[in-house]
């Protein structure tokens, strides 16, 4: 804001120009050094000389061709100075106000940085470092103070051990503010600085010049703009690239224009052309040929949608949403009463004091900041209102949980709650918000149902939408995420904040005692191993005035909730999903950004974003009946059998004694004291699962009318998942049970018997029979059926013993009604039916091998009977069992009639995801240990046991597997040990990387306790061999996995059918269940149709071996003979033509 | 001990004879062989091997002058000279206290074996472990470990023998009762052959004393073990805490997490919890010169001055028995010395006497109540520059200022100032105190389970 206060410090320059001196970062001949300090000397507190054009001249007579021309850029930019006085003198006028030490708020309008711009090649490698400098800049820069921001620009600039952290970007930030105040010769200054600093100028730079000089009336255009465009044409960017790389604010684009069109008249952007052609085969014609698509449409009117959207602009625009839990239905005692007029009139208190010693930590803050090239919080204290800060802290005291939470989890949900309303803020001040709203209506139009059908995806219509409505500003938000140890540093600031100033009396429950103030929130230790870990727990007084209160409102932050309307489809890495909520493409490991620098660099995300917005464009509602059973059952005593978690009243009492009590001996003391630790422990689970299921149920009540959608991202191998983390399709039974499609369809002629089987799945019954054996089961008890129908708490509950009650009660349900319905084919059904998409990776790697028995096994090929791959094992395991019984071993002896499917089913299926024999035996311990007759005292030897018969048993059963799984071992290892990141494709073409890395230490140190991050995902340090190579080969099915979820997807879209999935579990109507089966079946084999492990060894061979690097490394082999061949006709033929599809839900653990 | 100056005399000129021809054993391999073969030269070939074990520089309070031992143990067995006066002193005692007599023919020195061989059986654990090889090394700490002649009653549990080089020098040193516990099968043999060699002085155990009692689920099975079945099956019974020390502990504690063990071992002593069950179990550790160093930190190292060593410190009379160079040992696995990050120095392993104060239980700190000052000292000392006084009020407010002036502290005293008597005293107070008990201070203890800090 202040340009006064900001020349004055600009002006300091004499330290830069020693740091220049004393190493150069150019290869500078000696004789400029002198110059140099004598660049941008301005008057600083009366002391120095303007800068003078001449000193420029020279300096640029000694240089290189090429850094003349720039220069001579800066020297024009310079020459337009003397028309720019006028606006000079105004903004100085404006800057007159008194000393500002904490910041005028109408500064704020000057927001404008570029930070998307990719950084340098050099700069890249800053990474962490860079990222907290821009993010400082931007946020000073937003709070309007300017001269903060300068100052701190060329504080680093100065000297040299940090300049080297700077890139073009960060400077571009600083010229970004000048032009917005269309002060030009600023901007001058900082092409200089960029110059001295060895940067080039990018789209950004130029950007900021231009708009400079289309905001200033006075700029001659003949010959400021045209040097600079003459200039940029030499630096090998058009103003096409201008128009279509930048991202603009507010007015940017057209002041750009306007400088632009003063040369150039009559200049019209032309938009880079779409690129239709998607290198991937497998979605060629998904593309070009629409002509039989049919997309789906929404059940609602375009009105509609646009009410919604209003609605949830509200929403998101106030970062949380409060609403009644269920609990509300409860009657409310006298004690509640009391305790919850005690909490508000506390919260007020605590109000009050937050406020105050949120000021004062601000105060001290700005004002001790001495040195300026320090980062320093004060800013991101200002970003919002008081109250704002306040709001979120006092949000963290009501949602402590009451076994504490570690500062570092708290201290990060605080901060980004914090950084999450910056960036909702910075929206509005982009005023990027109306364009929103009317590219968003417009959108709608490709959604309603009352508009005309058209061929267009949702991205492609909004991608044209934003091209029509080009002026003003961009809807991509180029925010800076805050580095992981910003975000922190602010969220353990405001825990610092809370733990000294929260206070109650102690009294407060218990008049009798005496009275004093007490810190509601505590700071302590926990202790693992050698390590420590900070703690921040409630005061007991707290945590019993919270539970009996039993407070009825739950405020969540927005983002938490389902959207009322369809989300933004995603358009482009950084954009998409939520209206205003910052959401990434990627879910990544706190901090890690190489898997997003990998995905701006690649050029064809678009069948991944179709994908993406395909499921999120699914409309869900709520199953009331349902809803209604399951809140009746919580608000009661909940059902540990129906995965209903009992109220803490249910929860065991603490037993109370004495520990000085002499009547006691040592040894019962310490059983009461065992006793008291289960008791505690056992009630901070309860606790934990209590509350997730109340958050869950209550915000399906409060959607209980409504019709939302869940948008989606995905993880970095391109698995799925919906955003809002608590209730979503994903969860459990109880979560998947609630939710049905929100358009109904018919049943049509088969729609009755889908159901019937999807309920059979459900149960977990009949795994062996065929689809037509489980519907004549389903059939022979529809007694069973319409009884839990009907009466599902008192009648027969034959619901309640299946795998799923859940769900099969809803199943149920949805059959009584259509069963009795006048025309079942006619009746019109929500309900989701759920088909098992690859089955597993076994599946997968069965293809890739070729591998015939393997593939038999887990239903490639075709058989009578569904083939059951955990019966096969089950049933491998019990003939060596048999046999070691036989010979005598006595585990084996102790196991027989004990192992079943159910014991070695989650190891099969996660073994090819990697699972070890640890891992593995962990599971079957716990299955062990469901079995209520088994003898516990055998339960460790017996699950060592039966993990290595299940593993042989598998290496058996799929040799192709295993050389596949070596290959691909190997070959990460290879990579990883030459200092590579393992790095590939999906046949989609999205790239992956896995971010593991050694170890290194990163220390915060705040006033309250310092934390130890550890960090293993630098992209700086090497490779965790490792890991890299444990990992390569379930990520990589993972990624294979994903990508026929993603095929499936866009293909049932083109088809025109509902279609949502739980990675590999796929849901849709029961009329359309065929055609996503075809579908599924379709894409399963066009995908292993591509020569995929061929297609990944050359690109590995490519990357990690071409040129010098292939005499370091060994060329990992060609891929196992069998599987880099081209599909073998016959073995696809077989399975195109007789491969039923295996209906089977998979659980909830399926992740 | 006039014969002990003299022998120590002739023992560092028999040394230095030793060194200088050592030079030329090694040079020829044939001649080792021979050397070994030759029970007239056996002596010097123990002390030649070794250019892997020689033992380098050493610290010893006590000297290189006490290596009268060394000689007599070199003695081969198949010559008969006569046993020197602690030798003798040795069986005398033997036969009072077990009123039996070892067959005369085992009367003699028992042989330590190739130094050679040793190394090599040392280094093919497959573990990594440190090995005490060196007869001379395993002299020095015989003397310090191996009872007084009055002493009759203390039994020595030597851990993870391997070779068996230390054991036997016990045994010649006069041990009455030593039992090996050895985790490592592969050892387990050859210990159990001298065991049947002996007449109940050496018991064999496969077990690994660092691996005692362990929290996990699980089968236990050995060497992991049940303190309770250890010294049931050894016969031994539940002790008074006062009673005189019933087991002496001798090795070397394993490098991978050493805190870790010292800190679930101080747990176990202050809960009388795994061994301490018996009784004040002494221990004559090697520990590294770093963790020694954070274990006797004094207040005011605000580095080093950490939770572990205040609670032994509290605990524990220490005393440094003596410093021995990295290189003496033998190493099982290529990285044998430690890397020297960090700013302490790392040269030696130390082999320190923890012997458990009798009178640490008197004065209000019971096993029962020790886990809440277990948890006061974590959470005083996980920080050390903050201020006591905001702890104390932390815990209970506005009592610090009180209990700091009855303990005569300053009231902005450092956690980090402040001794270990001082630390037990202040919980003394505070435990008596009511306005502590109802603290959330005990609710927190109760949560964190003694375990939990355990490795």
């Amino acid at each position: 804001s202040d340009v006064q206060h900001a020349k004055v410090h600009f002006v300091k320059v004499p330290p830069f120009g020693r740091a220049f001196s004393s190493g150069g970062t150019h290869k500078g001949s000696p004789q400029e050094k002198p110059d140099i300090p004598k660049l941008g000397q301005t008057s600083s507190k009366g002391t120095k000389n303007t800068m003078a054009t001449g000193t420029t001249h020279k300096t640029i007579s000694s240089k290189a061709k090429q850094s003349r021309e720039r220069l001579k850029l800066s020297e024009e930019i310079q020459a337009g100075v003397s028309s720019t006085t006028a606006s000079i003198k105004a903004s100085k006028k404006k800057q007159k106000d008194p000393k500002n030490t904490v910041p005028d708020r109408d500064g704020k309008g000057d927001t404008s940085q570029r930070s998307h711009l990719k950084p340098d090649a050099e700069g890249a490698a800053c990474g962490d470092i860079q990222l907290s400098i821009r993010s400082y800049l931007e946020a000073c820069i937003f709070i309007g103070d300017v001269e903060r921001a300068q100052r701190f620009l060329l504080s680093q600039h100065r000297v040299r051990s940090r300049r080297k952290l700077l890139n073009t970007g960060v400077y571009n930030i600083m010229m970004r503010v000048w032009a917005k105040k269309g002060i030009l010769n600023q901007i001058g200054r900082i092409f200089i600085l960029l110059e001295e600093a060895g940067l080039k100028p990018n789209l950004g730079s130029y950007s900021a010049a231009l708009e400079c000089m289309g905001r200033n009336p006075n700029c001659s255009p003949k010959t400021s703009t045209r040097s600079c465009l003459n200039q940029m044409e030499e630096d090998g960017l058009t103003l096409d690239d201008l128009f279509s790389d930048c991202v603009f604010r507010r007015d940017e684009k057209d002041m750009l224009l306007k400088a632009i069109r003063a040369v150039e008249p009559g200049y019209e952007p032309r938009p880079h052309p779409l690129t239709d052609e998607c290198p991937s085969p497998l979605v060629h014609h998904f593309y070009t040929q629409r002509e039989q698509h049919s997309y789906p449409k929404l059940a609602l009117s375009q009105e509609e949608l646009l009410e919604r959207f209003q609605q949830q602009l509200s929403v998101e625009r106030a970062c949380t949403v409060t609403i009644d839990s269920v609990e509300t239905a409860k009657p409310v005692t006298e004690n509640m009463r009391k305790m919850r007029e005690l909490l508000a009139e506390q919260r007020t208190h605590w109000e009050k004091i937050l406020h105050q010693a949120l000021r004062e930590s601000k105060l001290i803050l700005a004002n001790t900041n001495t040195r300026d090239y320090r980062l320093n919080l004060y800013p991101y204290l200002c970003l919002l209102e008081d109250g704002e800060y306040v709001d979120i802290m006092i949000q963290g005291v009501a949602n402590m949980p009451p076994s504490g939470e570690s500062l570092k989890v708290l201290a990060r949900d605080l901060g980004h709650r914090v950084y999450t309303k910056y960036c909702v803020r910075q929206k509005f001040e982009n005023q990027a918000v109306e364009k929103l709203g009317s590219i968003y209506s417009a959108y709608t139009e490709l959604l309603a149902k009352d508009t005309k059908v058209s061929r267009v995806l949702p991205r492609e219509q909004w991608t044209r939408l934003q091209m029509e409505q080009s002026s003003g500003p961009s809807l991509q938000g180029d925010d800076t995420s805050w580095p992981h140890i910003v975000t922190l540093e602010l969220g353990t600031h405001l825990v610092d904040i809370m733990v000294k100033n929260l206070k109650i009396n102690s009294d407060i429950l218990n008049p009798s005692q005496d009275r004093k103030l007490i810190p509601i929130l505590y700071h302590m230790y926990t202790f693992r191993s050698t390590r420590q870990v900070g703690f921040i727990k409630p005061h007991p007084i707290l945590v019993q005035m919270q539970q009996e209160a039993m407070e009825t409102r739950l405020t969540f932050d927005s983002y938490v909730m389902p959207m009322l309307c369809p989300p933004v489809p995603w358009t482009s890495v950084k954009f998409g999903a939520y209206l205003l909520t910052p959401t990434k493409l990627m879910r990544t490991v706190e901090g890690a950004t190489q898997h997003e620098q990998l995905l701006e660099k690649s050029q064809h995300l678009e069948p991944v974003f179709d994908s993406l917005n395909q499921l999120g464009n699914c409309a869900w509602k709520i199953n009331k009946p349902l809803l209604d059973i399951i809140i009746s059952i919580f608000n009661d005593r909940g059902s540990d059998k129906l995965d209903i978690p009992p109220p803490m009243s249910e929860a065991p009492k603490i037993p109370h004694f004495n520990p000085q009590d002499p009547a006691y001996t040592a040894s019962q003391k310490a059983l009461m004291k065992r006793e008291v630790i289960n008791a505690k422990k056992k009630g901070s689970e309860m606790h934990s699962l209590r509350m997730d299921a109340l958050y869950k149920l209550s915000i399906a009540h409060h959607m209980r009318e409504e019709t939302f959608w869940f948008p989606h991202n995905m993880d970095f191998r391109g698995r799925t998942y919906p955003c809002p983390p608590y209730f979503n399709h994903l969860g459990s039974d109880v979560t998947r049970a609630m939710l049905v499609f929100a358009e109904g369809k018919p049943l049509g002629p088969k729609g009755l018997d889908w159901l019937k089987i999807h309920l059979v799945n459900l149960t977990g019954l009949k795994k062996r029979s065929s689809l037509q054996g489980r519907l004549e089961y389903a059939n022979s008890i529809m007694e069973d059926i319409l009884n839990s129908a009907d009466n599902p708490l008192h009648g027969r509950k034959w619901w309640m013993n299946a795998d799923e009650p859940w769900q099969a009660l809803a199943c149920c349900m949805e059959i009584a009604r259509a069963a009795r319905s006048s025309d079942p084919a006619k009746f019109v059904s929500h309900f989701p039916v759920h088909q098992d998409g690859s089955c597993n990776g076994l599946q997968h790697y069965a293809a890739l091998g070729r591998d015939v028995i393997g593939a038999t096994s887990v239903n490639l090929v075709p058989c009578d009977v569904p083939q059951d791959v955990y019966s096969g094992v089950a049933q491998q395991v019990e003939e060596l069992r048999a046999r070691d019984a036989r010979d005598g071993l006595k585990i084996a002896q102790v196991l027989e009639g004990f192992i079943s499917r159910k014991v070695v089913k989650q190891t099969v299926m996660t073994v090819v995801y990697g699972v070890t024999r640890y891992g593995g035996r962990l599971q079957i311990e716990k299955r062990l240990k469901e079995i209520e007759n088994f003898p516990k005292e055998h339960i460790w030897d017996a699950s060592h046991y039966l993990v290595r018969l299940v593993f042989n048993g598998l290496k058996e059963m799929f040799t192709g597997t295993r050389e596949i799984q070596d290959w691909l071992t190997e070959s990460a290892r290879l990579i990883s040990k030459c200092g590579h990141t393992v790095e590939w494709v999906t046949p989609l073409g999205l790239p992956i990387i896995q971010p593991y890395h050694r170890t290194r230490n990163q220390v915060l140190k705040s006033s309250i306790q310092h934390i130890n991050l550890q960090i293993s995902h630098d992209s700086k340090e090497r490779p965790d061999t490792v890991k890299q190579k444990n990992a390569f080969p379930p990520n990589f099915i993972h990624s294979l996995d994903s990508t026929h979820m993603m095929l499936t997807a866009l293909h049932c879209y083109s088809a025109g059918l509902t279609f949502v999935s739980v990675h590999d579990c796929f849901w849709t109507h029961a009329l359309t269940v065929d055609t996503m089966n075809k579908v599924c079946r379709e894409q399963f084999v066009a995908l292993h149709s591509q020569p995929i492990l061929q297609e990944l060894s050359d690109f590995l061979l490519h990357k990690y071996c071409s040129g010098t690097l292939e005499v370091q490394m060994k060329r990992p082999e060609a891929p196992p003979s069998g599987s880099s061949h081209f599909p073998n006709i016959s073995f696809f033929s077989l399975f195109v033509s007789g491969l039923k599809p295996k209906a089977k839900s998979i659980r909830s653990t399926g992740g | 001990m006039a014969s002990s100056t003299m022998s120590s005399h002739l023992c560092g000129v028999l040394e230095r004879m030793m060194r200088s021809s050592c030079c030329h054993v090694i040079r020829s391999r044939s001649c080792l062989g021979q050397a070994v073969l030759a029970p007239a030269t056996s002596s010097v070939c123990v002390h030649g091997a070794p250019l892997l074990h020689r033992r380098a520089y050493s610290l010893d309070p006590l000297g290189p002058g006490r290596l009268s031992l060394a000689a007599g143990s070199q003695q081969p067995r198949s010559d008969r000279t006569p046993p020197s006066p602690s030798l003798t002193y040795r069986n005398l005692s033997a036969a009072a206290v077990k009123g039996q007599f070892r067959p005369l023919s085992r009367f003699d020195y028992l042989d330590l074996g190739k130094v050679e061989e040793n190394i090599r059986r040392a280094q093919a654990c497959k573990k990594r472990r440190h090995f005490i090889v060196n007869p001379d090394l395993a002299n020095v700490v015989a003397r310090h470990v191996a009872p007084d002649p009055q002493d009759t009653k203390s039994v020595i549990f030597e851990c993870n023998p391997g070779p068996g080089v230390l054991t036997r020098t016990l045994l010649n040193a006069g041990a009455q009762r030593v039992v090996v516990l050895e985790g490592d099968r592969s050892f387990l043999h050859d210990l159990h052959e001298l065991e049947g060699h002996l007449d109940g002085q050496l018991e064999v155990v496969y077990c690994d004393y660092f691996k005692l009692d362990p929290i996990g689920s699980g089968n236990v099975k050995p060497p992991t073990m049940f303190t309770d079945k250890l010294f049931t099956d050894l016969g031994m019974s539940e002790a008074s805490w006062t009673d005189d020390i019933p087991v002496k502990v001798v090795g070397i504690l394993p490098q991978r997490n050493e805190r870790g063990m010292l800190l679930k071992m101080a747990y176990a002593l202050f809960e009388r919890l795994s061994v301490y069950r018996y009784g004040r179990i002494e221990l004559n550790l090697f520990i590294s010169e770093r963790e020694y160093k954070k274990l006797v930190a004094q207040p005011g190292e605000m580095r080093y001055y950490r939770a572990f060593g205040v609670l032994w410190q509290m605990a524990c009379d220490i005393e440094l028995l003596h410093k021995e160079p990295w290189e003496s040992f033998v190493v099982s696995s290529k990285q044998g010395v430690p890397s020297s990050k960090g700013m302490l120095p790392n040269d030696y392993l130390c082999l320190v006497r923890l012997r458990p104060r009798a009178d640490l239980f008197s004065k209000g700190l019971t096993p029962s109540n020790a886990s809440t000052l277990l948890m006061m000292i974590k959470q005083c000392l996980a920080k050390r520059k903050v201020k006591l006084i905001d702890r104390l009020n932390l815990w209970s407010p506005d009592s610090g200022s009180r209990l700091l002036s009855e303990m005569g502290l300053p009231e902005d005293i450092l956690t980090g100032h402040v001794y270990p008597e001082e630390y037990l005293r202040l919980f003394q107070l505070m435990d008596k105190s009511q306005e502590f008990t109802q603290s959330w201070l005990y609710e927190e203890i109760l949560e964190n389970t003694q375990r939990e800090g355990w490795a």
